[in-house]
């Protein structure tokens, strides 16, 4: 039985107003002053014994009259469950977002949210639609029924379900799956015979946990009617600890640092003293302790004699989830970058090219620079080079070898320091004629009409950086009857003569300075201009060549990088374990598990470590405002469609007794004035 | 107690008896001789009866009683339970106390004796000293004229810090109705009477109090603590009594024990009579002899 208006049910406690009067009346009314009470005991209050009866039968009329009289006002019904009413029921559309990140490997998580899907699956009714999407970095729809059948749905919905064994270990890209259902709900066509949806849900069943990336969620419209439920689960989580490498991939780092690591205790950490493993190839583990405050991070650098060790796996202990403890860890391999200088210039000439060039390209702890000089009149054949610069006449030979290897690719860069080189840089830009004076001077020129959108000059183009007044050419020289296509003045001194000049040649570039870094040219070696220009003629070199051995799960890992950027085809990747069969990769491979990977081309083989999302190791449940800032239009509870549907349907069918109570109501008040008339009236006189 | 001035009422029972000194417990310096002793040596030779010494040639002392007046003071308890009363069966027992008092320092204040006043509930309320003068009498009406506000009642407290007031030897009238845990009142009775003092106590009692006799149940109040407790009066009688009477009893004891006169009377009895029996009553024998042992001696 249901009440229409429950609240009127508080009207029962106005049965206590009669019982208390009840009690009240036994009670003596007068009261006495008296000297002193302690010669006094207690003594069980009189009773009017003969009025006693009468006034219990009242009460229970009275009683009864006011309950009933709550009852008419509380509107009693019940409601006939009609089997037929499930066909006029309104339809919805229910999409489950089930987390399967590395996180939910936590404890019974998993079972967890299986028994999730379970319920919102048992609210389903005859004709609904139901989506099953899995998320992790990926979103992946696992099951679609358009129109639910009962046990013959959920069967096949249970199927797809059981496949998920258990969860991966990618990271939770939660933004990216609400946005996706929410797509999804908004481009569904209504087929022509297809009833309309009345209800359109997303059930988010996840632990929600803080490393959840909810950046697509920000600015996303969502279309109207749909609501966002979020079961959460792990709420009771005890806190967590990971470990990340810190600066892995930072190009410019000295070579002998050694890598340090990050070790992030959750605010709900359980302890603040972990314990920090490194496991060698050879098996052997070392240990040392760290102290980490609950909510705070310590990045610890790999002790040296540790560092010394090939070291193959870094694990932490201590804290209560053990899914994110190991980090598997490839130490970065250094890049060989060759750069070829061609001039008559002494290593150690301060007054020279070569001196400021090779300072510049100091071995860093991802590229070993090599520098080496080549006279201009060598009639040798010309070294492989990554970048070739030009600080001298060259002769006839090795000005072919460098057309051609510009031509297929090569990189050159030409300071224009005499007239004399005018033969090449009319070679190598194919124009006949090109003449070159130099200018002196009176004082200085400075540069400006910068190309900054130039990926050459892109370095500088921040208003931070861009400033290049201070930079003072002493000298410099004019290039005439240049041709007008193909090249690119990418800067000009004051006087409006071209500074740097770019030109595509073939596959390769030759870029063009008039003023050379030299102190008797310019200040150009010292400014602080000139390693990020040097550094910005490489990039395309250096992107081709930086490859970490570091990644994560789920992430796109270009195999054609290793080997020194010299991959070639035919790269086959073996995961980790024992007896994994080795998979072929021509140019990408995304791992799915964590561990030391193996990639292998024709006469190399590198290792590359895999490891979780670090993100993945921050647990503690997200804040629910946080949802509702990023303007999520969230819903009560997944049952909230049912109850609604259910009140729907109790409208239709349902029976009253309100009349039926006023009736017995009335009953009793005549029955309780019968006898109150009965107890007051006067005994009459007994004849003699 | 039809008449509403306490001065009145006091006077008005006082009329009929007629004045007479009261022998002082010291002999001293007076004019009244007592008894002559054989002069031993040591004695003061001032107190030679030189007649006597020229008549027959033998020396004797002669001993005077000393004509000191009374110095009485009065201890009214103004406790709440002394409101009780009032109604069909008798005056409230702080009118009738408060009379008592005030017609008997009426009475003393004729014979030129000093009289003083404490009153006290769990506490002492007010205190003045015994004097004899003209506006004392006065002073000691108009106090007693006040009501009575005070809580509940200790006597012994109350007792203890009178016998540091009350300085000379003299007489006490204790008036109380003496409903309270007796306690350590004999102890603190003995403050006065090893002190020299002639203590007399009367207990003033409504008749409800004695025999009980309410007919309706009721909402029983206590008046000085508030307690509240439903009775049926007939079914508590009999323990009340039996109670009431080992309370008495006991009470009783104590002032034998500490040769203490003690007077219990009831609202209903005439003030007149209670007056006589009072005056008519000496002090216990014990208290005399220790009196008597402080007398000077004739040499």
């Amino acid at each position: 039985m249901s009440f229409l208006t429950p609240l009127y049910l508080l009207g029962a406690l106005g049965l206590a107003i009669p019982v208390i009067l009840h009690l009240l009346h036994d009670r003596p009314k007068n009261k006495q002053a008296f000297s002193s009470l302690m010669f006094l005991d207690k003594t069980k209050p009189p009773v009017d014994r003969k009025r006693r009866p009468t006034h219990l039968l009242l009460l229970l009329l009275r009683c009864l009259a006011l309950l009933l009289l709550v009852f008419v006002f509380a509107r009693p019904f019940t409601t006939v469950d009609d089997p037929a009413d499930a066909t006029q029921r309104d339809r919805q559309w229910i999409v489950v977002l089930l987390d399967r990140s590395a996180s939910m490997q936590r404890g019974d998580l998993w079972q967890q949210a299986k028994a999730k899907v379970q319920t919102a699956i048992g609210q389903l009714g005859p004709g609904d639609r139901f989506t099953l999407i899995a998320f992790d970095d990926s979103t992946e729809p696992l099951a679609e029924v358009a129109s639910w059948l009962g046990s013959q749905s959920e069967a096949k919905v249970n199927a797809r379900l059981e496949g998920l064994a258990k969860p991966g270990f990618g990271g939770s890209n939660l933004g990216q799956a609400l946005v996706f259902a929410g797509e999804a709900i908004q481009e569904a066509e209504p087929e022509a015979d297809e009833p309309p949806l009345a209800k359109r849900e997303i059930v988010v069943i996840s632990d929600l946990q803080k490393g959840s990336r909810l950046g697509d969620v920000q600015g996303y419209e969502w279309p109207a009617g749909i609501k966002v439920t979020l079961e959460q689960i792990g709420e009771d989580d005890q806190g967590n600890a990971g470990i990340e490498q810190v600066a892995s991939r930072v190009p410019w780092a000295t070579a002998g640092a050694a890598p340090s690591f990050r070790i992030s205790n959750s605010a709900n950490g359980i302890s603040d003293e972990l314990e920090f493993l490194a496991h060698t190839t050879a098996g052997e583990t070392l240990s040392q302790k760290v102290h980490v405050p609950p909510g705070r991070s310590r990045v610890v650098e790999l002790p040296g004699e540790w560092a010394a060790q090939p070291i193959e796996r870094l694990s932490i202990r201590g804290d209560a989830a053990e899914f994110d403890n190991q980090f598997h860890y490839a130490q970065n391999q250094q890049q060989t970058v060759r750069i070829v200088y061609i001039g008559e210039d002494k290593p150690n000439d301060a007054e020279g090219s070569l001196f400021y060039l090779a300072s510049a390209f100091q071995p860093t702890s991802t590229f070993d620079f090599q520098v080496e000089a080549v006279s201009g009149k060598s009639t040798g054949p010309l070294p492989e080079a990554d970048l070739f610069v030009i600080g001298a006449a060259v002769g006839d030979a090795l000005a072919n070898a460098l057309g051609r290897a510009i031509e297929g690719g090569a990189t050159a860069l030409m300071i224009v320091q005499s007239p004399s080189q005018a033969a090449n840089l009319g070679q190598w830009l194919g124009a006949d004629g090109v003449v070159i004076r130099d200018i002196a001077s009176r004082d200085y020129a400075l540069l400006h009409s910068l190309k900054l959108d130039d990926p050459v000059l892109a370095v500088f183009r921040d208003a931070r950086f861009s400033d290049f007044t201070n930079l003072h050419f002493w000298k410099h020289r004019e290039l005439q009857n240049l041709p007008d296509d193909g090249i690119d003045v990418l800067a000009r001194f004051d006087s409006g003569a071209p500074a740097w000049l770019s030109a595509r040649r073939g596959e390769g570039r030759l870029l063009v300075m008039t003023s050379g870094w030299t102190p008797a040219d310019s200040q150009l070696a010292l400014s602080t201009k000139f390693i990020p220009l040097l550094y910005s003629i490489l990039q395309p070199v250096l992107e081709r060549k930086t490859q970490s051995r570091q990644f994560v799960v789920g992430g796109r890992i270009d195999v054609t990088r290793f080997n020194n950027g010299q991959a070639g085809g035919g790269i086959t990747v073996t995961p980790p374990g024992d007896g994994a069969a080795a998979v072929s990769a021509d140019t990408v491979f995304t791992p799915a598990a964590p561990g030391l990977y193996t990639a292998k081309g024709a006469g190399w083989s590198e290792t590359f470590a895999v490891n979780l999302t670090p993100t993945e190791s921050r647990t503690e449940p997200i804040v629910m405002e946080q949802f509702q800032k990023l303007g999520l239009p969230m819903s009560a509870s997944t049952t909230a469609p049912v109850t609604a549907v259910s009140a729907k349907k109790t409208a239709a069918h349902r029976r009253e007794y309100w009349q039926w109570a006023l009736a017995a109501m009335l009953l009793f008040v005549t029955l309780e004035t019968v006898l109150a008339a009965k107890g007051s009236r006067p005994a009459e006189p007994v004849m003699t | 107690m039809k008449i509403g001035s306490l001065s009145l009422r006091a006077r008005a029972v006082v009329e009929g008896f007629m004045s007479g000194l009261h022998r002082s417990p010291r002999t001293g310096f007076s004019t009244e001789f007592t008894e002559y002793r054989q002069y031993s040596p040591g004695d003061d030779v001032r107190f030679l009866d030189w007649k006597v010494m020229a008549r027959t040639d033998r020396e004797f002392i002669k001993k005077f009683e000393d004509e000191t007046n009374l110095r009485c003071t009065f201890l009214v308890d103004f406790s709440k339970s002394m409101e009780f009363g009032g109604d069909d069966a008798g005056v409230k027992k702080s009118d009738y106390a408060r009379t008592f008092a005030a017609s008997l320092a009426w009475f003393l204040t004729q014979q030129r004796d000093a009289v003083g006043l404490a009153t006290f509930d769990r506490d002492v309320r007010e205190f003045i000293p015994p004097r004899y003068r003209r506006d004392q009498l006065k002073t000691i009406l108009g106090r007693l004229e006040t009501q009575p506000a005070g809580n509940a009642t200790d006597l012994c407290q109350a007792l203890e810090k009178l016998a540091s007031l009350v300085g000379k030897r003299g007489m006490i009238v204790l008036v109380s109705d003496f409903l309270s845990p007796l306690g350590e009142l004999g102890r603190c009775l003995s403050l006065f009477t090893a002190a020299g003092h002639d203590v007399r106590a009367v207990q003033v009692l409504h008749p409800r109090e004695v025999d009980f006799n309410f007919e309706d149940a009721a909402i029983f109040e206590d008046m000085e603590s508030g307690q509240s407790m439903i009775l049926d009066p007939g079914m508590a009688r009999e323990a009340y009594r039996q109670k009431y009477n080992a309370h008495n009893a006991a009470l009783d004891a104590i002032f034998s024990a500490q040769g203490i006169p003690g007077f219990r009377v009831t609202t209903t009895e005439p003030l007149e009579r209670v007056l006589r029996r009072f005056l008519e009553e000496r002090p216990a024998r014990a208290v005399v002899r220790q009196r008597r042992s402080n007398g000077r001696s004739a040499a």
